[in-house]
């Protein structure tokens, strides 16, 4: 019985030092900026309680409702495309013999780039006078004749297109991870079957990976929610709030309009998403679902 | 018996040696959080000519320039809110020294002030922009505003003359087009906020300073048919590519694109800021020769033409500075020599610390540009007529600020009207002066 004790108060004593951290890095804040949404401090002043006036506000702001339509696209294309050409490039590279460290190297590039690195690329490539426009004007193709990012219609998902550049390199090295730990006998028993390629994908490969497939697409719709660096630096949100998304809004509000009352009132709901998404996994996990 | 005597003779020259230092270096230490531009050079020129100098200068103070990169608001907001910060407070500008004012966070530069005559030495618009409460709490960084440059050889050649109203204004810009010559160099690649200077132009030539002062004060609406109008004519003349020859090549040009623009014949003109005059030395290694001039007022209403006041960055003391006078010391000597002002602005080009000092033809040296002294001088005497506009970044409160530029792309992509645009500035203004956070704007 002392031993058990003594084992929990040990456990106790070694997490102390993460669970006071966690308190006063993230915790504490967290609760302080969840009190703030209730208030109209502009960041330096007197701090007054307002009551759900930056709710009322928010619900009828034309920016807050594009940037939630926004989130929701971003959200839809990184659990498409950025997740079917991973697959697709996970699975292909497993067949690979020769030089498969070099491909790995190459596809994850990208990712270990700073954002800030993998922006200028892209908006140097986008500009009309020095980028890809110079290339495909003189092949008679004006789709690159204006900036992708400089067009209210193409810019949010161009955006997308930069960020899944960078990340489906990542998404490519945890589906290979999962697909070398498949079974390689069911291989051969679908081999004995005469499976094809597209058959053994479809009926060794993803059900066997099945986890890792889930637990990708729970982060995506997690980090969806807070995507900001790519934004805040190819477009800023523009043109004309067609690449706005909730977490750039939020730092404008904070930062820029000085109204931390009201980006505290987007973080709060930007929060309570995340809860509910992550939420509902657990329960799909407790209801004996596979993920 | 030697070796106790040689244990308190160790012992007392150590204390002795020690002793040395802190009474030679018994100095004030006063700090200065800045912004940092170690591309431009702006670091190793105030290290030198600003905090080595002063050093050099006497034996009291020691100036100490942190440089805290490319945004100095953020750490300084969070210092101060933690009760430590440096010194001496820069900012950005009005905006912020307003929010700095309402938080208790600036000491009253009043008593200093007083004590060395600054308001005899700084420009009164200028001066008037740190007075909150009847107290002087800031003074200007830098000024600035809004003038044309444009490529006097193109204009010689072709025969065109700078516009002086409406109808010139458009046909040069029809006749640029016309040889495949962008009307105006410009882009908001980099720094969304251009669209505010575009805006400002045409509120204050179009609808005319005394109607922009009349709504500042709240005599009049944003929403009244002279900003409409103006506002209209902007969204016009973008949309036919005045600006870079698109709306979206506009918002795809950087400073080096419009830099180039200007200097390379692509564009005839520019519209922009002072800080344009550093764009200018592009032409040094050219063929074409530059002029600037004031922007041309564009309607019968809007009176003379004028020149915009704006400051960039301003300076104050912390309320929670251990050594105000020490700091104070440090600010007057900046501002007590125009020579030295004028040396180390023309270091950075004239685009930032030009102090706004009462200037004389007198006090500047040949060597230097006769354009740039011709401004300045030009910039005194009219503004000194009462000939001057506003500039939103300086004069409008932190809300409607930054609605003015972010809000104008939705404008321009027809997603609202101008006169929603408006309705939503109104809106804001009226939020702001209920909350009494409105800029000293000073009688007119």
């Amino acid at each position: 019985m002392n031993n058990i004790r003594s084992e929990k108060v040990a456990s106790w004593f070694f997490l102390s030092p993460i669970l006071f951290i966690h308190f006063f890095v993230i915790a504490f804040p967290s609760i302080l900026s969840l009190a703030l949404c209730f208030t109209d401090w502009n960041g330096f002043g007197k701090i007054q309680f307002i009551g759900f006036q930056n709710f009322q506000e928010l619900f009828s702001d034309r920016v807050f409702k594009k940037a939630v339509w926004h989130n929701l696209i971003w959200t839809i294309f990184f659990l498409t495309v950025p997740i079917a050409v991973a697959l697709l490039g996970a699975f292909v590279l497993t067949g690979v013999k020769r030089f498969q460290l070099l491909y790995r190297f190459i596809f994850f590039f990208p990712y270990i780039l700073a954002s800030v690195v993998n922006c200028l690329i892209w908006k140097y490539l986008f500009h009309p006078k020095y980028g890809l426009n110079t290339f495909f004007d003189d092949l008679g193709i004006t789709f690159f004749e204006n900036s992708l990012l400089t067009q209210k219609e193409t810019s949010l998902l161009a955006v997308g297109f930069v960020d899944a550049w960078h990340f489906w390199g990542f998404l490519v090295v945890i589906y290979i991870t999962a697909m070398y730990q498949v079974d390689e006998s069911l291989y051969e028993a679908a081999e004995i079957e005469g499976a094809s390629k597209w058959q053994k994908f479809r009926y060794v490969t993803f059900p066997s990976i099945r986890p890792m497939f889930v637990f990708s697409i729970l982060i995506i719709m997690i980090w969806s929610v807070p995507a900001f660096d790519y934004v805040y630096i190819l477009t800023g949100g523009g043109p004309a709030y067609s690449s706005e998304v909730l977490a750039n809004y939020l730092h404008f509000q904070a930062f820029r309009n000085m109204n931390v009352g009201y980006a505290s009132a987007i973080g709060a709901l930007m929060f309570v998403y995340v809860f509910i998404i992550t939420g509902l996994f657990g329960l799909l996990r407790k209801l004996d679902w596979e993920i | 018996m030697f070796i106790p005597k040689l244990t308190t003779l160790a012992i007392v020259s150590t204390l002795a040696t020690a002793s040395i230092p802190a009474i030679g270096y018994a100095k004030t230490v006063v700090t200065w959080w800045n912004y940092s531009n170690e591309g431009s050079g702006l670091n190793a020129a105030l290290t030198e000519d600003i905090q080595d100098a002063f050093n050099a200068s006497q034996d009291e103070i020691e100036l100490k320039i942190f440089f805290k990169g490319e945004d100095v608001n953020e750490p300084t907001r969070t210092a101060l809110l933690a009760g430590a910060g440096p010194d001496i407070i820069t900012s950005s500008g009005s905006t912020y020294v307003r929010a700095y004012y309402d938080g208790g966070f600036l000491k009253s530069l009043e008593p200093y002030s007083q004590k060395y005559g600054w308001k005899d030495k700084i420009l009164p618009w200028a001066y008037n922009l740190g007075v909150f409460g009847n107290e002087f709490y800031s003074f200007p960084q830098n000024y600035e505003s809004m003038i044309y440059f444009y490529n006097k050889t193109l204009f010689e050649e072709n025969g065109w003359e700078l516009p002086t109203n409406l109808n010139e204004y458009e046909s040069l810009a029809q006749k640029a087009k016309e040889q495949n010559i962008f009307p105006f160099a410009y882009g908001s690649s980099g720094w969304q906020p251009t669209h505010e200077h575009l805006v400002g132009n045409y509120f204050n030539t179009y609808a005319g300073p005394d109607n922009v002062y009349k709504a500042l004060i709240g005599e009049k609406k944003w929403t009244d048919k002279e900003f409409v109008d103006a506002l209209e004519l902007l969204k016009k003349h973008m949309l036919d590519g005045y600006w870079s020859g698109s709306l979206e090549k506009y918002y795809a040009n950087d400073w080096d694109g419009f830099s180039a623009q200007i200097t390379n014949r692509e564009a005839a003109m520019m519209q922009i800021g002072t800080w344009g005059f550093e764009i200018m030395e592009g032409f040094a290694d050219k063929k074409d020769d530059w002029g600037w001039s004031p922007l041309p007022v564009l309607s019968d209403f809007a009176g003379n033409p004028n020149y915009q006041l704006s400051i960039g960055g301003t300076m104050s003391i912390n309320a929670a500075s251990k050594h105000p006078d020490a700091a104070a010391k440090v600010l007057n000597w900046i501002i007590s020599d125009k020579n030295r002002v004028l040396e180390f602005t023309a270091k950075r080009n004239y685009g930032e610390w030009l102090l706004p000092l009462k200037f004389e033809t007198s006090d500047f040296s040949g060597s230097v540009d006769q354009r740039i002294r011709d401004y300045l001088v030009d910039f005194a005497a009219v503004t000194g007529a009462g000939d001057y506009g506003y500039t939103t970044w300086t004069f409008y409160p932190s809300q409607a600020g930054t609605h003015i530029w972010k809000d104008m792309e939705s404008v321009w992509a027809n997603d609202i009207s101008v006169s929603e645009f408006l309705e939503e500035q109104q809106a804001l203004w009226d939020k702001a002066r209920a909350a009494n956070e409105l800029i000293p704007v000073g009688e007119r």
